[in-house]
């Protein structure tokens, strides 16, 4: 007789461990989801002190050259530039020249940003000049470019410095005069042995995009800007042909685009506006588009030079909200206690910090995550990154305000000392940046936390939503009625069962999509208030979901009618916590912060949500505690509602209005984050989902 | 009977809203080449199959030189004939490649409509062979998908066949060559199945190895069940000739006959010799082509020297570009044995298992061949996954589908993730877009290996249904 029993396969271990995991589900997505919020609130501590990896470097081996007589050569600058209120350019270029650096003026229009939904995908673009441009509206850079006496030509260093030719202001005016007196003295130095170009953008209309077009005219030349140089003849720039034609300046001014190599590293040197009344400071920003940072080396020479030559105090954005928060210093002061309890069992453990270290740790990460998270650079050097070059703003505040300053050489003499030390020490680099970490979070201007370790919460929060899609798929085909020997053809499709769910969750994201194309439409409506507008987005969106409802209805949604019902809820939930899982660990790589805070709120969500018709009808209290918990999960994930609390948390709550989540979102596209495209995409479909699951009827 | 035609009109009219939806999709989504710019993906366009080098060999021959010249091109010269010119006129207002990209939207139509062709001829022969030994029942009851329109419509719709189609790849036109050597074979049509196979294999290289399904499935005849169940079939039969009349025992012999007749050799030695005249056809038009610079000898050493040995190094989805730059001069022609070989290897194991199944067989290898090619793209996911609809029957019970699907997705949003993280971001490195490529790979051989075991596991469950029969009669 023909053995019609088919033999019990033999389980290996590793599979019977996945079967285990599997089958307890609920417990494993507890414990990994508890331990992932605990690595979060750890990551403080287990925060690593900066080190200089790249040997090449050197930071501060060299004595420092800049000397009194460059600060008042840099004096005499900026009282030039601030008496005479005309023609700044002609006094920089003046200046610039008589260093004999090559000067090159950059006229460009200011370009609006657009939306581009397919742009991260996409090369850095070449440029769309907006149609509607005027001669008012010109911006003219400056860069003046000393030749290095030691190198080749194809390595240069960008020091940038944004100021307002209309309205040069005092602060202003100190970050130039910084930058002048830097350049002054490596015009005459013998060692520089890489091109130093000094860019003084015209901030008129906004310092990012003076330096982007700056940039893009240096990288990825466009060869059809006709327009631009013909608009030259009605021009306001008399200035510049004046100069042009004066004998004087003849042999360096140059009126073609001049370039030196490729840029190993770019600060932005700026000196802030109001005086902090402590001491001098230096503000770090870092954060480029899409939560991109430089690479760690460049911020560790500025911190070490900064720190242990110019006795400069060095900061990084915190959040302050978080700094007086009551939990977080009870929480700082429980691992304080737990790493003096393991010190005193071995002495060699050595995890303990204090408690007012832990929360200024806390606060630091909270704000590097949310600025890396929003996706939208926090500065001028954001441009930079989209080249793949190194940079950072470098802002520093004086202890008392620039317009009543008294001792103004004496700061000059340390901001530029500053600038001198971190220039001669990239002026080593052999290679580019290439040593330290891109991925990292600063926990203080000293510390950081690396991708490896600050992955493993994100690992943790997203580690049950493929074990919980798993065992949701096989109950989810275990309902289905085993039919016996004689229709055993019959129990078709047992394995692609979950094709229904599939097309629901593929329609879902779809019109995720269409919503986040829809404001591309509504900036096109002039005159609109913020608020109009989100009111007018939210009800597309509505609509466009009940449409799609009414639309597919007969052919979608109701075509699992034969399915048994309980099997039906939990195999879409199955494929929507899968799609989840695949849309946070793509974001994860793209953004991380991102991923963090979106696991952090749809994570819950996704692992909860069941219908609530089954828990009422429990009624039993772990029920109905189970479906309030849902309840709010599903208010809390709505994204609205998601950032106003992320706002909240981060910055303040007052002022917040509904335009305001508008204002937020359009932000979000004109920087062209992937933070966008991670709301409109996985993470408002996945919660349109749950809450689809959350009122199922069943 | 009338609800029924009134049924059977409807379908055929929402099978064509399909296919025609998707002819609309590539329409629009080709009037936004800048916007996608997938023609310079590695995952679309490799060095065998990219328009861009097409046109430069193009532009080579054009100002008489060697198209090969310079290893732009690596393809075939009847493409350069067919495509080149299309590759230099333009229209007025129309996206650059609008007539290049109108042909392959073409052959994927054909191609999807050849896949229906043979999906038909596939599953009447099924349904006899089964109506045959008496298992017919399991096609009563079970709702008959017609899985030529569904594989049809799977290869129509995949997402893989669509950018392959939008980003300009020739694969295109490769995957209608074999797609119409099967068909030739499955219709038995001798001189189709000869053209397609010799095209096939001109353009590039793998589909060699089809030959010995092809042979299969022109000596035998399209998939039945294993030729043992026939044998049984036929004994009880012999036994006692009582149960049934003469005359319809008749039929059924000579029926049988079909069944049974082992292997037919003419259509078998017609297929041969129509593939040698074709070949020679392709050689002597090739060779006219490239008479100019350096003849067919050139022309061999600079398409198929190009795929055995090699030589480009730019990434793509397989993972061979990762490991020959990583590997040491000395041990690269041993390597390039072992790779190579690994396809070689599996052939014959899989012929001897698979010989009742001969279409399942070319699939099986298709899927291997496309795994382990040198310049893989997902042109040729795209064939397979299209011709997986074909055995939708037999694969429904197919283990780990939503597995697969999640991971098809996954990966395939996550290659130019990391591709643009090394490439355009410098913050990720060649090791992460190959993750991708080792995951891919992975995936591939989970599916290969989950189909064969589904595939199997049918065959116990006919074996086991028919010993029954045995025993009743």
């Amino acid at each position: 007789m023909v053995e019609s029993v088919t033999p019990k396969p033999r389980v290996r271990p590793f599979l019977r461990l996945g079967i285990f995991l599997i089958s307890h589900s609920n417990y494993v997505s507890i414990v990994c989801f508890v331990s992932g919020i605990v690595a979060l609130l750890l990551l403080p501590i287990l925060a690593k002190n900066t080190y200089v990896s790249e040997n090449a470097l050197m930071p501060g081996s060299a004595n420092n050259m800049l000397s009194t007589h460059h600060v008042s050569h840099a004096n005499k600058f900026i009282n030039d530039l601030t008496d005479s209120h005309i023609d700044s350019h002609k006094i920089i270029a003046q200046y610039m020249s008589a260093l004999d650096a090559e000067v090159t003026y950059h006229k460009f229009y200011p370009q609006l940003n657009q939306f581009h939904p397919l742009h991260f995908f996409t090369s850095p673009d070449s440029g769309i000049v907006s149609k509607n441009i005027s001669c008012s509206s010109l911006g003219i850079n400056i860069a003046g470019i000393i030749r290095a006496p030691r190198g080749d030509g194809k390595e240069a260093i960008v020091l940038v410095t944004p100021y307002n030719p209309k309205k040069v202001g005092p602060a202003e005016a100190l970050s130039l005069g910084i930058a002048y007196s830097v350049f002054s003295l490596l015009s005459r130095v013998t060692w520089l042995a890489k091109d130093v170009i000094w860019l003084v953008a015209d901030s008129q209309y906004g310092e990012y995009s003076a330096v982007s077009a700056w940039l893009r005219e240096y990288q990825a030349p466009a060869f059809h800007e006709a327009e631009i140089v013909n608009s030259e003849t009605c021009n306001d720039s008399d200035a510049i042909d004046e100069l042009g034609h004066n004998p004087y300046f003849d042999r360096k001014l140059y009126s073609g685009f001049r370039r030196a190599g490729t840029m190993a590293a770019a600060l932005v040197i700026k000196v802030a506006e109001q005086g902090n009344h402590h001491e001098d400071n230096l503000n770090i920003y870092a954060e480029a588009s899409n939560g991109q940072m430089p690479n760690l080396d460049l911020i560790n020479i500025v911190n070490y030079l900064a720190v242990h030559k110019q006795g400069l105090r060095m900061k990084v954005k915190k959040t302050f909200s978080l700094l007086g928060s009551r939990w977080l210093n009870t929480l700082g002061g429980v691992f304080e206690s737990l790493g003096k309890i393991a010190k005193s069992l071995n002495p060699q453990w050595k995890f303990g910090i204090s408690a007012t270290e832990y929360v200024e740790g806390a606060a630091t990460l909270a704000s590097s995550l949310y600025f890396q998270g929003l996706g939208v650079p926090t500065g001028p050097h954001g441009a930079f990154r989209d080249y793949q070059v190194d940079a950072i703003t470098m802002e520093i505040s004086p202890k008392v305000s620039p317009t009543k300053m008294i001792r103004r050489n004496e700061f000059i003499l340390r901001g530029g000392r500053l600038i001198e030390g971190v220039v001669r020490s990239i002026n080593n680099l052999l290679e580019k940046f290439h040593q330290s970490f891109f991925l990292y979070l600063l926990t203080s201007p000293g510390k950081f936390v690396s991708v490896g370790v600050y992955m493993i919460p994100f690992a943790l929060l997203v580690a049950p939503l493929p074990i919980v899609a798993a065992s949701l798929h096989a109950d989810a085909n275990k309902y289905t009625p085993q039919s016996t020997s004689s229709s055993e053809v019959d129990v078709s499709h047992k394995s692609w069962k979950w094709l229904n769910s599939a097309r629901k969750v593929l329609v879902i994201h779809l019109w995720g999509a269409v919503v986040s194309l829809l404001p591309y439409f509504l900036c096109q409506i002039p005159n609109s208030t913020p608020t109009t507008n989100f009111t007018v987005w939210g009800l597309l969106s509505a609509s466009s979901l009940l449409i799609l409802y009414f639309i597919l209805d007969s052919s979608i949604f109701e075509a699992a009618t034969s399915q048994p019902e309980k099997s039906e809820w939990a195999s879409l939930k199955s494929v929507t916590i899968s799609t989840a899982f695949i849309g946070l660990s793509l974001m994860s790589v793209i953004n991380f912060a991102t991923a963090e805070i979106g696991a952090l709120l749809i994570v819950p969500i996704c692992l909860m949500a069941r219908p609530l018709k089954l828990d009422t009808r429990a009624r039993s209290l772990r029920t109905l505690l189970r479906a309030t918990c849902n309840l709010a999960l599903g208010f809390i994930a709505f994204p609205p509602v998601a950032y106003v609390l992320m706002k909240g948390a981060f910055e303040d709550f007052y002022g917040t209005s509904v335009g305001d989540y508008w204002n937020w979102v359009e932000s979000l596209w004109t920087w062209n984050s992937a933070t966008y495209l991670y709301v409109g995409i996985v993470h408002l479909p996945c919660w349109a989902l749950c809450i689809h699951i959350l009122f199922h009827s069943c | 009977m009338k609800t029924e035609m009134a049924m059977g009109k409807k379908k055929v009219q929402w099978f064509w809203t399909w296919i025609f939806g998707s002819v609309i999709l590539r329409l629009i989504l080709i009037y936004f080449p800048k916007n996608l710019n997938l023609s310079s993906r590695p995952e679309v366009s490799t060095p065998l199959t990219s328009i861009r080098r097409l046109a430069e060999g193009y532009w080579l021959k054009q100002s008489s030189m060697s198209p090969y010249a310079g290893s732009m091109y690596h393809g075939s010269p009847l493409l350069l004939t067919l495509l080149g010119p299309l590759t230099v006129t333009r229209i007025e207002g129309q996206p650059d490649h609008l007539l290049c990209s109108l042909v392959f939207v073409m052959a994927d139509v054909v191609a999807a409509m050849l896949i229906c062709a043979a999906g038909k001829k596939l599953q009447a022969a099924y349904s006899s062979s089964l109506q045959f030994i008496g298992l017919h029942h399991l096609l009563e009851n079970s709702d008959v998908l017609p899985s030529g329109d569904f594989a049809a419509l799977v290869y129509l719709w995949n997402p893989f066949t669509i950018v392959a189609c939008v980003g300009l790849s020739t694969s295109a036109i490769e995957n209608l060559m074999v797609v119409l050597s099967l068909y030739g074979a499955c219709a038995r049509l001798a001189p189709v199945a000869a053209f397609g196979w010799v095209m096939a294999t001109h353009l590039s290289l793998y589909p060699a190895i089809l030959i010995i399904p092809l042979t299969l499935l022109l000596g035998y005849g399209p998939d039945a069940p294993p030729r043992k169940l026939f044998w049984r079939r036929k004994n009880p039969e012999v036994d006692n000739p009582t149960s049934s009349d003469r005359s319809c025992l008749e039929d059924e012999s000579i029926n049988e006959k079909r069944m049974l007749n082992i292997f037919s050799w003419r259509p078998v030695v017609l297929f041969l010799f129509w593939a040698l005249l074709w070949s020679s056809y392709v050689l002597v038009l090739c060779g006219i082509y490239v008479q100019q610079h350096g003849g067919l000898r050139e022309m061999f050493k600079r398409t198929y020297g190009f795929i055995l040995t090699i030589q480009d190094l730019s990434p793509n989805i397989g993972a061979l570009w990762y490991f020959f730059a990583e590997v040491f001069d000395f041990f690269r022609s041993f390597f390039l044995i072992v790779f190579h070989g690994n396809i070689l290897l599996m052939i014959v194991p899989l012929a001897l298992r698979l010989n009742h199944r001969p279409f399942f067989l070319a699939f099986v290898y298709i899927v291997i061949s496309s795994m382990l090619k040198s310049y893989p793209s997902v042109g040729d996911s795209a064939l397979y996954l299209g011709l997986l609809g074909l055995f939708a029957y037999e694969l429904k019970d197919m283990q780990f589908s939503f597995f697969l699907f999640s991971g098809y997705v996954g990966v395939s949003l996550l290659s130019p993730v990391m591709h643009n993280l090394w490439i355009w971001r410098g913050t990720g490195n060649a090791n992460f877009y190959f993750a991708t490529a080792i995951g891919y790979a992975c995936l591939q051989v989970l599916y290969l290996f989950s189909l064969i075991f589904t595939s199997l596991l049918v065959l116990i469950l006919l074996l086991s249904l028919f010993s029954p029969l045995v025993f009743l009669n």
